[in-house]
């Protein structure tokens, strides 16, 4: 207790530098709390992400970012450990429990309500000064993730979402413009139908996949204070997002892989053989296409919009410091530099989107391809942040499925995914 | 002549039985060889085509190049020699005792052993990983080993007792009226009369110690304690996986477990049992 | 735990001889044995106790909670609630159907054509070492990426299995949407599990072949028996318990099936193929319900050891006829 309030001290006094240096015209934040807090800062941060072993990612992180921040204050050693993404979350659980967490994680943007709801995170909002200035830059549909009662628990470290990826020849063919809303989308059915294409391809049911039809119909999930899902889930608007797809599924616009058969066409290979229209994806899509279909060439749009717009569903991962973190300014420090403009660049480089919005007009200089994923984030929405969520995601999937297999209409579904859900948010508040 | 062909045929038809069988078992094997050749393959290829279009080694480059991939090699054999070695040596003495001695109390323990084969281990890895915590054993190599052996002695234990109710128990007797105690039957009767089914202890426990992932993954953080399973878990990315790469780490890392299967394979030669029954 | 004793008893020893100058030399011999024996069981138990006994019996305590990971938060007593659950939630009880299933279809399969390799290069036969190696190789191919490649062979497209089924035997009119469907995308997973267990059981029966005295087999050829009637009169006795030993250990192993169907299907499409451990793990490991997950776990577990106890004491009555 004694040294967390020290450590509270010393980072109150590097947060007025670093707000000194907001207001000042410079807006390279950490080079100047790194000048001056050198000193005082050291030891090591042990630092947990799944960035894959081959990835430029990991040599970004290793060979460019560690190493500046390491120069900026030479008393820190920054240790990362890569761990596979599929065993991370079991990992970070059986950590947990054994209380031998990390400093730092990156941590999947879903598990921070539920590590913060196991009481293993440092609440950021409250205990870090600045918290509000990095707050303030990053978009705000990839902060909401780190809210868990409340108090934000983490910071967004990078982000993603799912734009309408197609296959252009086919439009071009049929002669038909590129939808731009769900009505365009379902009128261009029968056409590509024609061509041999299904319209669309999705390849899962729950909230990843479907939210962005939801959300554009104008539905949603919960309330904003995530506490009740029945006249939410199974609102108008809800089913009628979810509807548009069942339709599409039932006039044979869409294949059947949406009922989960893991054997089945992928979307990405479905849409670059000429078999799926369009699809919904993310950036990291591209090095794939071009890495296993290189003379095909993907286009890219907004998420087709509905009565509510047009908005996709956030992605990614954010950074969050451990409660039982013994060296808490050091690695405060270490998450302000993978906040600055030089980290989120450097990442950028190698396919991870940065986080703070200013720099949404830079990307495209990197990647031409960024532009529709940058737009598409200004709308993007996070899943709701609730321990519950991968329960509620599961329930979900088998309702909506349930409607596609036309044991249920929509309605029932999700009236019933609605009621099983505010059981388990019950849980939680 | 007739004798002579009717010997002939059913040779071939051994052969052929064999290598249809071999066929079958070894397609999708091949199908890993071949993308281990082929370069940046984000997605499989056909599986009807097992001959790289581009055959390149810089996969396997890669991997070998891979910032530790030796230590992590060798981190592995470690683990698994010294593993191998307590698994066989403790199992079969367990499983001496229960195939031919009589005490208190075997008949409970013998029960816990067939419990213990029952349990999923995934369930158990909390609480494993506080007991390691306890006892000071979480992020180091040797560490691992407490926690290899005790995991396969139920399984080697109920292997091999079954192997040693097998052995005639004239023979114990004929040593025990010479005066053999416990100790001398097990070295010098049990143990070289059990050596096919010692060498199916020993492949199975190095193959299980050797690819061990799990566990591993769970109490070591250092990158330098790693072992190799955890490096090729590696190379599978978040949002896509450079197969060529997997299968190629995959293929170095079966070759140590390839080498003691062929070693002791050797053991399984008949005749090698009959010649010590004569004595 | 209670455990069924059939299945617990122990093989008999040499000390229950019956003719009577044994008697004499067992009585005496057992006198020493149990002295000896807590010296042969001691250490290997003492680190199987540690390592394996006491964590389960933490992990049957938290099947009795409410249990929260983190260790400064209550975790309350809740008695049977989860296995009450166990037993009225669907999903399990398919789930404990789909291992069984599962069983039924790999371990005779893994028997017979383990079984009729091992008898095929038990005997002298030039590339003999080649082809014990061929038959091994799948048994030390990691399950991460043969379950990855199962499921590619069997994807609804022009996958291999389609290729072979549809094209090649005209079993089906169309291509088959194998993970589409329960069985069918069990039987993927469980053609997944024979390929990779032969070799595994082959090694095993190896092994034990390899104990048949060759003058046994030479007497029944001069007596002139064929091939087929040595293997029953002179092989099948000498490799019973192995017979015995590679069924339960096949048998637990096949309800244990894990990482193929987590890999392939992931138990679904909806919770059509989980089996007991993708479920115990779905709720373990992603919804932090620990309590529920052990009382899977322990259920399984006493289901598995009442059905190979019946197994084993039926398999013993039938020796002793």
């Amino acid at each position: 207790m004694k040294i967390w309030k020290s450590g509270v001290a010393v980072t109150a006094a590097l947060a007025s530098l670093t707000l000194a240096a907001c207001s000042s015209s410079t807006p390279e934040v950490t080079q100047v709390t790194g000048g001056d807090g050198a000193a005082e800062l050291a030891g090591t941060v042990t630092y947990w992400h799944a960035y894959s072993a081959d990835s430029p990612e990991v040599a970004t992180l290793e060979g460019t970012i560690i190493p500046a921040f390491e120069k900026l204050h030479p008393g820190v050693t920054v240790k990362d450990v890569p761990i596979p993404y599929d065993e991370l979350h079991q990992k970070l659980i059986t950590a947990a429990a054994g209380e031998q967490l990390p400093d730092l994680v990156r941590a999947d943007i879903g598990w921070v309500p539920e590590l913060a709801n196991l009481g293993v995170l440092d609440p950021l909002s409250t205990s870090m000064p600045d918290f509000q200035t990095y707050a303030d830059q990053v978009y705000p549909g990839t902060l909401a993730t780190n809210l868990w009662k409340g108090t934000y628990y983490g910071l967004p470290l990078d982000t993603n979402t799912r734009v309408l990826l197609y296959n252009a020849s086919f439009f071009e063919q049929a002669d038909i413009a590129i939808p731009t809303t769900v009505d365009e989308l379902m009128a261009a059915g029968p056409a590509l139908k024609e061509a041999s294409a299904y319209a669309f391809a999705d390849n899962g049911a729950g909230g990843w996949n479907m939210l962005p039809w939801i959300w554009s119909a104008g539905g949603d999930i919960t309330d904003t204070d995530v506490t009740v899902a029945t006249g939410y889930l199974n609102s108008a608007e809800s089913v009628q997002g979810i509807q548009n797809l069942v339709d599409m599924y039932n006039a044979g616009y869409m294949p059947d892989i949406i009922l989960g058969d893991s054997g089945g066409l992928q979307t990405s290979d479905g849409l670059a053989t000429d078999k799926y229209a369009t699809i919904l994806d993310g950036p990291w899509m591209y090095p794939i296409f071009a890495g296993q279909y290189p003379d095909f060439t993907v286009s890219a749009s907004q998420v087709p919009a509905g009565a509510g717009g047009s908005v996709s569903v956030v992605g990614g991962e954010d950074i969050v410091m451990t409660k039982s973190s013994s060296n808490k300014d050091a690695a405060m420090e270490f998450m302000r530099y993978l906040l600055s403009e030089e980290a989120q660049l450097a990442m950028a480089e190698v396919g991870q989107m940065p986080v703070l919005s200013d720099l949404g007009p830079q990307l495209t200089s990197i990647n031409a391809y960024y532009a529709q994923f940058v737009e598409q984030l200004q709308t993007a929405k996070p899943r709701p942040p609730t321990p519950a969520w991968s329960q509620i995601d599961s329930i979900m999937q088998d309702a909506i499925r349930s409607a596609f297999r036309g044991d249920k209409t929509v309605q029932e579904a999700l009236d019933e995914a609605a009621s099983q859900a505010d059981a388990l948010l019950a849980e939680f508040n | 002549m007739t004798r002579a062909w009717r010997k002939t045929v059913l040779y071939g038809l051994r052969y052929l039985l064999l290598g249809l069988a071999a066929f079958v078992m070894v397609y999708p094997f091949l199908f890993m060889v071949s993308t281990s050749f082929k370069s940046r393959s984000l997605a499989l290829g056909d599986p009807t085509s097992l001959w790289p279009s581009d055959p390149t080694l810089e996969n396997y480059i890669q991997v070998l190049g891979t910032e530790n991939f030796a230590r992590y090699f060798l981190n592995s054999a470690g683990v698994a020699v010294v593993s191998t070695a307590l698994i066989v040596l403790l199992s079969s003495m367990m499983a001496y005792a229960f195939a031919r001695l009589e005490f208190r109390g075997k008949r409970t323990l013998f029960t816990l052993i067939i419990v213990g084969l029952t349990i999923p281990t995934m369930m158990l890895i909390i609480p494993q990983f506080l007991l390691a915590r306890d006892l000071h054993l979480l992020n180091s190599l040797p560490g691992l080993v407490p926690f290899y052996v005790g995991t396969a002695l139920a399984f080697n234990t109920f292997l091999l007792s079954g192997f040693f109710q097998q052995i005639p128990r004239e023979l114990d007797e004929a040593m025990m009226i010479d005066g053999a105690g416990p100790w001398r039957r097990f070295w010098d009767l049990i143990m070289p009369l059990s050596k096919p089914a010692v060498g199916t202890v020993i492949i199975f426990s190095f193959l299980g110690t050797w690819d061990e992932f799990a566990w591993a993954l769970t109490v070591l953080n250092d990158v330098d304690n790693r072992t190799l399973p955890i490096a090729i878990a590696l190379f599978q990315g978040q949002h896509s996986t450079s197969w060529g790469l997997v299968f190629a780490a995959s293929l170095i890392a079966i070759v140590p477990v390839l080498i003691v299967y062929i070693l002791f394979q050797r053991n399984f030669v008949a005749g090698l049992t009959t010649g010590a029954l004569k004595h | 735990m209670s455990t069924p004793q059939s299945l617990a008893a122990p093989p008999r020893t040499a000390g229950s001889g019956s003719r009577r100058s044994r008697h004499h030399v067992a009585a005496a011999g057992r006198r020493r044995d149990t002295f000896a024996a807590y010296t042969f069981i001691l250490p290997g138990f003492a680190i199987y106790a540690l390592v394996m006994l006491y964590p389960a019996i933490q992990t049957l305590l938290l099947s009795f909670r409410d249990w929260n990971i983190a260790p400064d938060q209550p975790s309350p007593w809740v008695g049977l609630d989860n296995y009450i659950r166990a037993f009225g939630d669907p999903v399990f009880v398919d789930s404990l159907v789909n291992s069984a299933a599962y069983t039924a279809f790999t371990v005779p399969l893994q028997m017979i054509v383990g079984l009729s390799l091992a008898v095929l290069l038990d005997a002298k036969l030039p590339g003999r070492v080649a082809f014990r190696v061929l038959f091994y190789l799948p048994v030390v191919t990691s399950w991460v990426v043969v379950s990855l490649l199962f499921q590619y062979i069997f994807s609804s497209g022009d996958g291999l299995a389609n290729h072979v089924v549809v094209d090649m035997l005209g079993l089906a009119p169309e291509n088959v949407s194998w993970f589409q469907e329960r069985w069918s995308g069990l039987f993927a997973i469980a053609v997944l599990g024979v390929w990779k267990g032969i070799g595994w059981s082959m090694l095993i029966f190896l092994a034990a072949l390899t104990a048949v005295p060759e003058a046994l087999k030479e007497a029944a050829q001069l007596d002139g028996a064929n091939a087929l009637q040595r293997f029953r009169h002179v092989s099948m006795p000498a490799i019973r318990s192995a017979l015995s030993v590679v069924f339960i250990l096949l048998f637990i192993g096949g309800f244990n099936v894990f990482i193929s169907v987590l890999l392939m299907t992931g138990g679904g499409p909806g919770n059509a193929t989980q089996v007991p451990l993708t479920y115990m793990y779905q709720q373990a490991f992603k919804f932090l319900d620990f309590g529920y997950g052990s009382a899977i776990s322990f259920t399984l577990t006493l289901v598995v050891l009442a059905a190979s106890a019946l197994q084993y004491s039926w398999s013993r009555k039938r020796m002793a006829d």
